[in-house]
C-alpha cells in the first residue's frame, strides 16, 4: 500500500522526469500546472525532488558510481542486473550487447534543437558548454570523441563553450565557421550569407570561404558577408563590468548601421504576427541604435519615428512601408 | 526574507495566477539549488519578472514549468559571474574551474548519494546515469534496456525517490 506522501513523492518525481525533456505537449503541461496549483504539498515535493535532480552534487555522485563501475565491478553489476532479468536468453544477449555497446561507443546521433517565436532557451550540450539559444533559431549539435561540430541554421546563439583542449568546437553558420576550445563568443546568422561573431570570453579562429582565417579576441567583433570577413571597431564596453553575455539574451539589440531586414529579423523572434517589408529597399536601409526587441510594438514605433515609415497591424501579418509618399500633414 | 510580488494587470478571460504559491514554490526550488543565501531573493525577484513579462506576451502553456526553468537558467548565470569574478584573470582555465555550489557542498550530501546509489539495484542505477549524467531519452533508454516506456519511468520515480530519502535521512 501506498501512503499519501508517497504517493505525492511519487507523482512529483514523474514530473520531474516529464518536464526534463526537449518539449513537452500542451495538454500535459496544463495537467501540470493544475496538479501544481492543487496542493501545497505537490509544489513543495516538486521543489525539493527538482533541486535534487539539477544538483551538482548529484551529477558528481553519479560521476563516481559510474567511475566505480567501469573501474571492474562492472561485471558483477551486469550479471546481478541480468540474473534480475529473468528473461529469455535472445533477450539477454541482445540487452547485453545493448549495455556493452553503449559503454563502448560514443552517441553518434545529431541533435537538433529548434525554437519559436519569443521562446529562446539555454542548452547544455554533453560536453558541458552551454549555449544561449535566440527565438526562431535552429541549432543542430554532434559531439564526437574527437570534435564537436554545431551547426546554426538559423537565428542567434551565445557559446560558453566548455575548455577542452585536445577537442575542438566548431560552429558552422552558412559558409562561416568559428573554431574554439574554449571560450564565449556569440554567433548571429543574420542571413543565409551574413553572419556576425563577437567574443565575449578567450579567443576564436574566424574562417570563410574568400578571405584568410583570422583570430578574435575577447571584445573583438567581424562579420561575414558573402564569404568574405570585415573586422569591426573592437566593442569599447568589452571590459565592463557585467559585459559578459550578449545585450539579445536580455531582449536587446545594438545596431551600428546594418540592414532595416537584420533589425525586421530580431524583432520578429518575439512577434508571433510576420512582419513584412513591403519595399524592398527598405529592407536594405542602415539602421543603427539600440533596440529592445523583445518588444516589438515600442521598436516598430521607434523606428517609424525615425525612419518615416507607415507601421500597418492588420490581422495576419504587420506591414511596414514608407511613409513618403504620404504628404505631411 | 519578503519577496514582493509581482503587480499584473489581469487580462480578461485569462485564470489569475497564484503568484504567492508560485513564489513560494520558486524559493524553496532555489534555496536548495544555492549555497549563497544572498543570491536567493535576487533569483526569485528575476524569475517572477520575466515570467510576468512572458505571460503578457503570450499565454503561457505551463507558468509552473517555465518559472523553474528560468530559475535554473538564472542560477547558472549567477554561478558563472561568481566564477568570472573571483578568478579570472585570463580564459582557459576558467571553463574547467567547478561552481562555486560543487565545491562548498558538504560531502556528506555527496556521500549519502553515492551510497544511495550503490545501494540500489544495479538496473535502476543504470537508468539514472543514462538518464541524468548523459541526458538519454526515456525511449532511448527503454530501446536499450530491452524495457518498456512506464518500467523506464518507474525506475527514475523509484530512484529519485530513494535519493531523496537519502538526503533526508542525512539531516535527521
Amino acid at each position: 500500500m501506498m501512503t499519501r506522501d508517497m504517493q505525492i513523492a511519487a507523482d512529483a518525481a514523474l514530473w520531474v522526469n516529464r518536464l526534463d525533456q526537449p518539449a513537452i505537449d500542451t495538454s500535459a503541461s496544463a495537467a501540470f500546472d493544475a496538479w501544481m496549483a492543487a496542493d501545497a504539498r505537490h509544489r513543495e515535493n516538486f521543489a525539493d525532488l527538482q533541486a535534487l535532480w539539477h544538483s551538482d552534487t548529484l551529477l558528481q555522485a553519479l560521476e563516481q558510481s559510474e567511475a566505480a563501475v567501469a573501474k571492474g565491478e562492472a561485471p558483477v553489476a551486469l550479471a546481478a542486473r541480468l540474473s534480475g532479468w529473468r528473461r529469455s536468453a535472445p533477450w539477454l544477449a541482445v540487452a547485453a550487447s545493448a549495455a556493452m555497446l553503449f559503454v563502448a561507443m560514443p552517441d553518434l546521433d545529431v541533435d537538433t534543437y529548434r525554437t519559436g517565436t519569443g521562446n529562446g532557451r539555454t542548452i547544455v550540450l554533453a560536453d558541458g558548454s552551454h549555449v544561449d539559444l535566440s527565438g526562431n533559431a535552429e541549432l543542430s549539435v554532434r559531439i564526437l570523441p574527437w570534435r564537436r561540430e554545431v551547426t546554426l541554421a538559423r537565428g542567434e546563439a551565445f557559446f560558453d563553450v566548455a575548455h577542452e583542449r585536445w577537442r575542438p568546437f566548431q560552429v558552422h553558420s552558412g559558409s562561416t565557421s568559428v573554431r574554439v576550445l574554449g571560450t564565449a563568443f556569440n554567433v548571429d546568422r543574420q542571413s543565409a550569407t551574413r553572419t556576425a561573431v563577437e567574443v565575449y570570453r578567450g579567443a576564436v579562429t574566424l574562417e570563410a570561404p574568400r578571405a584568410e582565417d583570422i583570430v578574435l579576441h575577447k571584445g573583438d567583433r567581424a562579420r561575414v558577408v558573402d564569404d568574405r570577413i570585415a573586422a569591426q571597431t573592437p566593442n569599447p564596453d568589452a571590459n565592463a563590468a557585467g559585459h559578459d553575455r550578449p545585450d539579445w539574451t536580455a531582449g536587446w539589440f545594438e545596431a551600428a548601421d546594418v540592414p532595416m531586414s537584420v533589425l525586421i529579423a530580431k524583432v520578429q523572434r518575439y512577434s508571433v504576427r510576420p512582419i513584412r517589408l513591403r519595399d524592398p529597399r527598405l529592407a536594405a536601409l542602415p539602421v543603427s541604435g539600440r533596440f529592445q526587441v523583445s518588444d516589438p510594438a515600442r521598436v516598430l514605433a521607434a523606428i517609424r519615428g525615425a525612419y518615416a515609415l507607415e507601421v500597418r497591424y492588420d490581422r495576419d501579418a504587420i506591414r511596414i512601408a514608407p511613409s513618403a509618399a504620404v504628404p505631411a500633414s | 526574507m519578503p519577496v514582493s510580488l509581482p503587480q499584473i494587470d489581469e487580462q480578461p478571460g485569462a485564470a489569475p495566477e497564484d503568484w504567492e504559491a508560485i513564489t513560494a514554490a520558486l524559493s524553496r526550488y532555489v534555496r536548495a539549488r544555492t549555497s549563497r543565501s544572498d543570491q536567493v531573493e535576487d533569483v526569485v525577484q528575476e524569475t517572477l519578472s520575466r515570467l510576468v513579462e512572458q505571460s503578457r506576451q503570450q499565454t503561457l502553456v505551463s507558468i509552473y514549468a517555465l518559472g523553474f526553468r528560468i530559475a535554473a537558467n538564472l542560477l547558472v548565470d549567477h554561478h558563472r559571474r561568481d566564477r568570472r569574478y573571483s578568478n579570472e584573470p585570463m580564459m582557459e582555465q576558467i571553463s574547467e574551474a567547478p561552481l562555486p555550489d560543487r565545491v562548498i557542498t558538504g560531502r556528506q550530501e555527496l556521500s549519502a548519494l553515492t551510497d544511495a546509489l550503490a545501494a540500489m539495484p544495479p538496473l535502476r542505477r543504470e537508468v539514472i546515469v543514462r538518464r541524468r549524467l548523459r541526458g538519454e531519452s526515456c525511449a532511448a533508454i527503454a530501446r536499450d534496456l530491452v524495457l518498456s516506456l512506464k518500467a523506464v519511468e518507474k525506475h527514475i520515480t523509484r530512484g529519485l525517490a530513494d535519493l531523496h530519502r537519502a538526503m533526508a535521512g542525512r539531516d535527521e
